[in-house]
């Protein structure tokens, strides 16, 4: 109600001038601005506050993960990290037999895991992002709307059938992965451009029953499977970020690399496509190859993020919120930098989820589940997304 | 292309435009628009007009080719729409929705920017506004009476103002031919006639092309050069205010009776109705 109380000066047309050589191949010319409020004024991204808040987050996620690598069973102080990470960079110091336990560990055991937990929360964030984007709904998640669920079965099918114990297992996994999450977002796109009044409430129950489905039959697949495998299968579907080597990081580095580049390049489609595929359309973006670029390395990153480290919750729906809350909405600067928060928010859920109950462990799922639900319950709530219900 | 050049053709052609809003589970039932030819003069205010239903928005989304017809055929500028990229034609065309709906915390100079987008093509999307975009949308938002809400969100901005953010957007395309539907249904008084004067000054002065969709017919008797009847997807007449907005044509469209008499200062016609 503030709003009405201002006293806004009476707004007059301002003059629009021509200057007679007004034939420049725009058609138009624009009158001299005003000096009093300089072009640099206007409040939108910049490339210097870009680089400012990019390597802002760039810088965070190091420290982030010096000070995840010093926590666990055995504490390591911050010098003897230092100066591990320092030696193994300058080549000084290696492993081999004989080496320092505390080295082993740090090196072989926690950074591998860190490194981890960074590319699956920075994958699950970006993701988040561009679905929310594409679907125009600031809750989707590839877990709340089932893409996660879908790559789940994809995989589930690959372990149990044994495609997975062939020569293939490092390729046939994240292949089966990506093309179960393909299918979800086939399904969930398809019902979200039935109709024009399709709500926030659609999707979510739409996602809800989706999850169902996958989930029964991955339930009927570990049910009738050999009880030992069933097991690991139940471990790893709770999220899992444990016992990565170093080829294994490799590889999910390689497909999250094509899938970002991907997503990067279409951030500023991105943008205008918050406004509505008819109004993105209107300002010259492609709009179905766009959707299809983003849909393709959106299943492509979740299938590899579930293959590697099962289903984990919530990352996706948290980081860009907040992200775009404090810096920015616009994707040029939100898909990075929630890449980088969304890494380090599961280096240290990981790291909660390993030293809480130390030396037990509980699944990264639980940590992220139990931040991520409120803040979903509270997103429900707030007037922004009642406004955009449609 | 050369201002003359423009000017002297038309800006668009239509020949035998069908459309239809369903696909193949559908008929042709449905058809929205039918056959619909015409020739749409560039540097000239048209007014699209017609009862609810009657696809004067649905026309406009065509123009801006958001939606393809499903027969015949559209020329812009003399070339056919149907081989132009989607960002050659928002460069020569820009679009003013309806509404405007944002759930995303965008401020208004960032939306307004976003019209720059067809003008940076080739980089797969991606690019950064230079000085010259800035100085455009900066121009824009003064024009339209943004430019102190620059730093505000679209999502807490009153209706009114971002209808006018909307319109420095499309401007900022630079284009030849604006689009408008309904750009002054969520204004008050004062801003509808500022709307209405901006958008004639950019007609007279740099030869802007403005097609507009209204209900507001005294607003597109006073600022319309014509103005073109829509019924039911056929249209009806097309001509001057006086030739248009006729008592005895308006009451077989509309459905009611309608008084018809002239505006004070203008002397155009002025439609009100009955008691």
């Amino acid at each position: 109600m503030k709003k009405t109380l201002l006293v806004k000066p009476m707004a007059k047309v301002p003059p629009l001038t021509i200057s007679p050589s007004s034939t420049a191949s725009s058609g138009w010319v624009q009158s001299p601005l005003p000096k009093s409020l300089p072009v640099s004024s206007l409040p939108a991204l910049t490339i210097r506050r870009w680089l400012f808040c990019v390597g802002g987050a760039f810088l965070l996620a190091v420290v982030a993960l010096i000070v995840c690598l010093g926590f666990g069973t055995e504490p390591i102080s911050f010098s003897r990290i230092w100066s591990i990470l320092v030696g193994t960079i300058l080549g000084t110091e290696s492993i081999r037999v004989g080496t320092d336990p505390t080295t082993v560990i740090l090196l072989q055991v926690r950074l591998p895991r860190l490194i981890l937990a960074f590319f699956v929360g920075g994958s699950l964030a970006m993701v988040g992002v561009a679905l929310q984007a594409l679907l125009r709904n600031p809750l989707a998640d590839p877990f709340i709307i089932g893409i996660s669920s879908g790559a789940a079965l994809g995989a589930a099918i690959a372990l149990l059938f044994g495609v997975g114990i062939s020569v293939w297992t490092i390729s046939a996994l994240p292949v089966c992965a990506f093309a179960g999450a393909l299918l979800a977002l086939l399904i969930m796109y398809r019902i979200s451009s039935v109709g024009y009044g399709f709500s926030i409430y659609t999707l979510l129950l739409a996602g809800v029953v989706l999850n169902a489905i996958f989930s029964a039959f991955i339930m009927f697949l570990t049910s009738v499977a050999d009880p030992n495998r069933a097991f690991g299968m139940y471990a790893w579907l709770m999220g899992s970020l444990t016992g990565p080597d170093v080829s294994t990081l490799g590889l999910l580095a390689v497909y999250l690399g094509i899938g970002l580049m991907v997503l990067a390049t279409q951030a500023q489609s991105l943008n205008l496509l918050t406004l509505g595929e008819e109004t993105a359309r209107s300002l010259g973006v492609e709009v179905e190859r766009v959707k299809k670029l983003v849909f393709i390395a959106a299943a492509l990153l979740t299938g590899a993020v579930v293959s590697f480290s099962g289903i984990i919750g919530f990352v996706g729906l948290i980081v860009p919120h907040a992200v775009r809350l404090v810096l920015s909405a616009d994707h040029r600067l939100l898909l990075p930098a929630a890449g980088f928060v969304g890494g380090m928010f599961l280096m240290v859920a990981d790291t909660l989820a390993r030293t809480v109950l130390s030396p037990s462990e509980f699944p990264v799922g639980v940590v992220t589940a139990l931040v991520g639900g409120p803040v979903f319950l509270y997103l429900l709530t707030t007037r922004n997304i009642r406004a955009g219900m449609g | 292309m050369d201002l003359g050049q423009l000017l002297s053709g038309p800006a668009y052609g239509l020949q035998d435009v069908t459309f239809g809003y369903g696909s193949r589970f559908r008929d042709t039932s449905d058809v929205v628009l039918k056959d619909l030819t015409c020739s749409i003069d560039s540097g000239k205010i048209l007014g699209i007009l017609g009862p609810n239903g009657s696809g004067k928005s649905t026309l406009l989304k065509i123009l801006a080719r958001v939606l393809r017809p499903r027969s015949g055929m559209i020329e812009l500028f003399g070339n056919p729409l149907s081989r132009l990229s989607q960002a050659d034609v928002a460069r020569q065309v820009a679009l003013v929705p309806q509404e405007t709906l944002q759930i995303f915390p965008f401020t208004l100079a960032e939306m307004v920017l976003m019209g720059r987008f067809p003008h940076h093509q080739g980089y797969g999307g991606w690019h950064w506004e230079d000085a010259d975009d800035w100085q455009i949308a900066h121009q824009a938002m003064e024009d339209l009476d943004v430019l102190h809400l620059g730093a505000r969100l679209v999502t807490d901005v009153s209706g009114g103002e971002r209808q006018r953010a909307v319109i420095a957007r499309a401007l900022t395309q630079e284009p030849q031919v604006l689009l408008l539907d309904e750009p002054t249904a969520f204004l008050d008084l004062h801003h509808q006639l500022d709307i209405a004067r901006i958008l004639r000054r950019l007609n007279r002065e740099r030869g802007l092309t403005v097609i507009l969709v209204s209900h507001d017919l005294n607003l597109a008797s006073q600022y319309c050069d014509q103005l073109m009847l829509l019924h039911l997807g056929h249209i009806v007449e097309v001509g001057s205010p006086r030739d248009v907005l006729r008592p005895d044509l308006l009451e077989s469209i509309y459905g009611c009776q309608v008084l018809v008499d002239r505006h004070p200062q203008s002397g155009l016609p002025r439609v009100s109705l009955p008691v």
